[in-house]
């Protein structure tokens, strides 16, 4: 049997009195493109800052490719890249210091890192201004420049929390040109995103989490089917046979969300 | 339709006082909620530990200065009054640059957002500033001083009061005009070269200073304990229309019944504090419009078109893991961009210079109070503590420069103790390089440091020096502060690590100092170098001990250090 890229067991996460992700059993087989949906405040975040080791979980077990995550944390983060919610740039840096710097932090030797920094700079269309520092970077060019770091090492699993968020078409493009690339030499890709047409795009696989519960998990198709047939045995008639449901519409049916809040008027707005 | 339907819309102006009235709830608001955690609370301790200590220096001086000032009020000695005024004023101005740490921690430039006009922006900029230490500290001495005219002569009270309110504003406004303009200065690379080079030649040109007078005194008399005086004497013309003098000289005219000086005095008094406010309305202004002050030039199209990253391999430490060596390489760079830490780096020979003007050039001179031949020897030690005290912002402080790169160092494959190393040998290596800075120094303004005098010291700053690497490594665990190297002042460091700070220190420079003491008992300086070298020695094991020990503290201690560190302000 495979050993699956990342797993979770009964995984769950309480800060006082909220539980933030509830007895969580994830599977995510190695190549899939898997994105990990949920409204605001679902848990998303807190899941993917534990399956990269910047927070404890405070019960269950986390398997990276077969390792445990908890006994040996380091291992696992030699074979991961992580795009986490901040970025994790230091500002002070230029991109090339830092993409530099971030592969010698990964063990790449010192001509490896510096190499590969200029063809990570060409790819990303970061390299025309050398001396700017990070912190006087666009959002999308910190975003990209995230993106740079995170796959310096060649990680045979990429975490990235909202990938696109903030980023222009443009720099869009090239984002998903890379992982796409990855995918096909066999990385896997674990992804959040609040634009749900992207992950309907990128994504092979989904899973959902609401209120720090995995409601659903498999492939959109499987996804699809599920949702229909629940609306069929709810109320029949429901779901024309052979709709097809789009990515926002089975999420919205899974976690039961409403159009009306969007819809009232503040009647003082201009 | 929704729409404008009361006075209070979007295009009324909003009134200046619910403005300030929303900020202090808002700091308010932050103090309270800052209380909700185990971490605030100890804050709040600390600091008030540290008032203390604020308060007893505040109020000795208030009753010494009051003294001193109705001592020579009774004897109507106003020039010298002057010379205490320009104690309070190096205080007032030189403290703040000193112990950054205990400046004003908020920054009202955040406020900009928000439809404020530059008239209450500027008063928020001058408020918040007036609650810092250093300015509660310097009003309360004024008071004290304005008590003391005020018991020798009743006459000369609203006089005093008058001339010394408006002292005290000068000096507010100087200390901001200083800080603003230096945090503009050092914020770009050009004119922080500028900067420093000006700097350099501030420091060269003291050196000077103790031949000059030393000619000088030779030719007005056998006795050199009379060149000081003699200068200052001579310097008296000049020195009464300084901002201390004109205050001197109002209160003497004042005292004589020639109140059309004293009046003339205190206007030109008013036109330094009209001049400090102009420059440092031109600073405010400045960032009122949005000015950036950041690092890099403005992107230049063309030019960028034809530059492209030329990347060369890091920096190799022999016997060091790449990690480190990448860890050391970064920390360089974050300082050789830091202005701020630079000139924060350079304090040293700044104090240095002061005391080459005061007790070490007295030291040359018999008969005066530092008349002890080894008393100017004592220099380089004095000066290695100093730097020592200076880089405790560092050192105990480890991660709050990195803010949300913070992250990096947990998802990375790396081991805290591998990036504490790193950081560690950054802060010896400062360590080594102002110590040579300093044997420079002293060497050539004073005497060269004996070879006693040179291994005893740097015998005692291995020590002290391992042992705040270990107190240091965990206070940046456990007391972490977010911090940005390209601010001038406005953070104010975690009040529980200073508190550290001054215990460890205190515990640190004691045992030295005693060492010293001991081994000058016994005319054998070596023995300090054996005996420290010997504290070094077991402060080395308890390093090593702490390091194979700070991966687990540092995993435990992640999400409280990723919150400090990540937050917006």
């Amino acid at each position: 049997m495979d050993v699956p890229a990342i797993s979770t067991e009964h995984l769950s996460r309480r800060f006082g009195d909220l539980v933030a992700v509830d007895d969580m059993n994830l599977r995510v087989t190695a190549g899939q493109f898997f994105g990990f949906l949920g409204p605001n405040g679902a848990g998303k975040s807190t899941t993917i800052k534990m399956l990269t080791g910047l927070l404890a979980p405070s019960s269950g077990r986390m398997e990276i490719l077969g390792i445990d995550l908890t006994n040996n944390p380091v291992e696992v983060k030699r074979q991961i890249g992580v795009v986490p919610e901040g970025m994790a740039l230091f500002g002070r840096l230029t991109g090339a210091e830092y993409l530099n710097f971030v592969g010698r932090m990964y063990g790449l030797g010192r001509d490896v890192a510096a190499k590969r920094t200029v063809e990570l700079l060409d790819f990303m269309q970061l390299a025309d201004q050398p001396k700017a520092l990070i912190a006087d970077y666009s959002h999308g060019m910190q975003k990209k420049l995230a993106l740079a770091a995170a796959v310096i090492h060649g990680p045979k699993i990429l975490f990235l929390d909202e990938p696109f968020e903030g980023v222009d078409a443009i720099a869009s493009g090239t984002l998903k040109s890379m992982l796409n690339g990855m995918i096909a030499r066999g990385a896997t890709i674990f992804l959040t995103s609040h634009v749900l047409e992207i992950v309907e795009r990128l994504c092979s696989h989904v899973a959902i989490i609401y209120r720090g519960k995995l409601v659903a998990q498999g492939s959109l198709e499987e996804l699809r089917t599920g949702v229909q047939a629940q609306a069929t045995q709810a109320e029949p008639g429901a779901a024309a046979p052979g709709e097809k449901l789009t990515l926002e519409e089975i999420f919205l049916r899974i976690v039961g969300g409403t159009r009306a809040a969007a819809e009232q008027e503040l009647s003082w707005l201009g | 339709m929704a729409g404008v339907n009361s006075a209070a819309g979007p295009l009324a102006w909003p009134a200046a006082r619910e403005q300030f009235a929303a900020i202090a709830q808002l700091r308010w608001r932050i103090f309270v909620n800052s209380l909700r955690t185990l971490r605030g609370r100890l804050e709040v301790v600390s600091w008030f530990f540290v008032g203390l200590g604020f308060a007893a220096m505040g109020i000795g001086g208030t009753f010494g200065l009051g003294a001193a000032a109705w001592f020579l009020a009774s004897q109507h000695q106003f020039e010298w009054l002057a010379l205490i005024l320009w104690g309070v004023l190096l205080y007032w101005q030189l403290f703040p640059v000193m112990a950054t740490a205990f400046t004003e921690n908020f920054d009202s430039s955040n406020f900009l957002r928000f439809p404020i006009r530059y008239r209450a922006y500027f008063f928020i900029r001058m408020v918040y500033g007036a609650l810092d230490p250093t300015t509660l500290i310097g009003s309360l001495w004024l008071v004290g001083i304005a008590l003391g005219i005020g018991i020798a002569d009743p006459g000369l009270f609203p006089w005093a009061v008058l001339l010394l309110a408006t002292f005290g504003a000068l000096n507010i406004l100087l200390a901001r005009m200083i800080f603003a303009w230096i945090e503009r200065w050092l914020a770009r690379r050009k004119t922080r070269e500028i900067l420093g080079i000006v700097f350099l030649f501030c420091i060269i040109s003291v050196q000077f200073i103790g031949p000059v007078m030393n000619r000088y005194g030779n030719h007005h008399g056998q006795h050199s304990r009379v060149v000081i005086p003699g200068v200052a004497v001579n310097l008296l013309p000049a020195e009464k229309f300084t901002p201390p003098g004109l205050i001197g000289a109002a209160l003497g005219a004042a005292s004589s019944g020639n109140p059309a000086i004293a009046l003339g005095s205190w206007v030109l008094e008013c036109g330094y504090a009209a001049i400090f406010l102009w420059l440092l309305d031109i600073r405010l202004r400045a960032q009122f419009r949005g000015e950036n002050l950041s690092e890099s030039a403005a992107p230049r199209a063309a030019v960028a078109a034809k530059e492209k990253a030329t990347v060369r391999e890091g920096l190799a430490l022999p016997g060091f893991s790449s990690p480190v060596a990448a860890v050391f390489e970064k920390e360089l760079r974050y300082l050789s961009r830091s202005g701020p830490m630079l000139f924060n780096l350079a304090m040293p020979l700044v104090i240095l210079a002061i005391f080459l003007l005061g007790p070490a050039n007295s030291a040359r001179h018999p008969g005066t109070i530092g008349h002890r031949p080894d008393f100017a020897a004592f220099a380089f030690p004095l000066g290695v503590a100093y730097a020592l005290l200076i880089l405790s912002n560092l050192m105990y402080n480890s991660f709050g420069t990195e803010g949300v790169g913070i992250q990096f160092y947990f998802v990375a494959p790396v081991r805290f103790r591998q990036i504490l190393l790193a950081k560690n040998l950054i802060h010896g290596s400062l360590i080594a390089f102002e110590a040579c800075l300093l044997w420079v120094a002293v060497s050539l303004v004073l005497h060269r440091p004996t070879m006693g005098m040179t291994l005893a010291t740097l015998a005692g700053a291995l020590f002290a020096a391992l042992v705040n690497f270990s107190v240091g490594d965990l206070f940046s665990l456990y007391s972490a502060k977010k911090f940005d190297y390209a601010v001038f002042g406005r953070q104010r460091a975690s009040g529980t690590t200073a508190l550290a700070v001054f215990g460890v220190q205190a515990v640190v420079f004691g045992i030295c100092a005693i060492t010293f003491a001991l081994a000058a008992h016994f005319g054998q300086l070596w023995l300090a170098t054996l005996i420290l070298l010997a504290f070094a020695a077991a402060a080395f094991a308890g390093y090593s001990l702490l390091l194979n020990r700070i991966d687990r503290i540092a995993i435990n201690r992640r999400e409280s250090l990723i919150t400090e560190l990540c937050k917006a302000q």
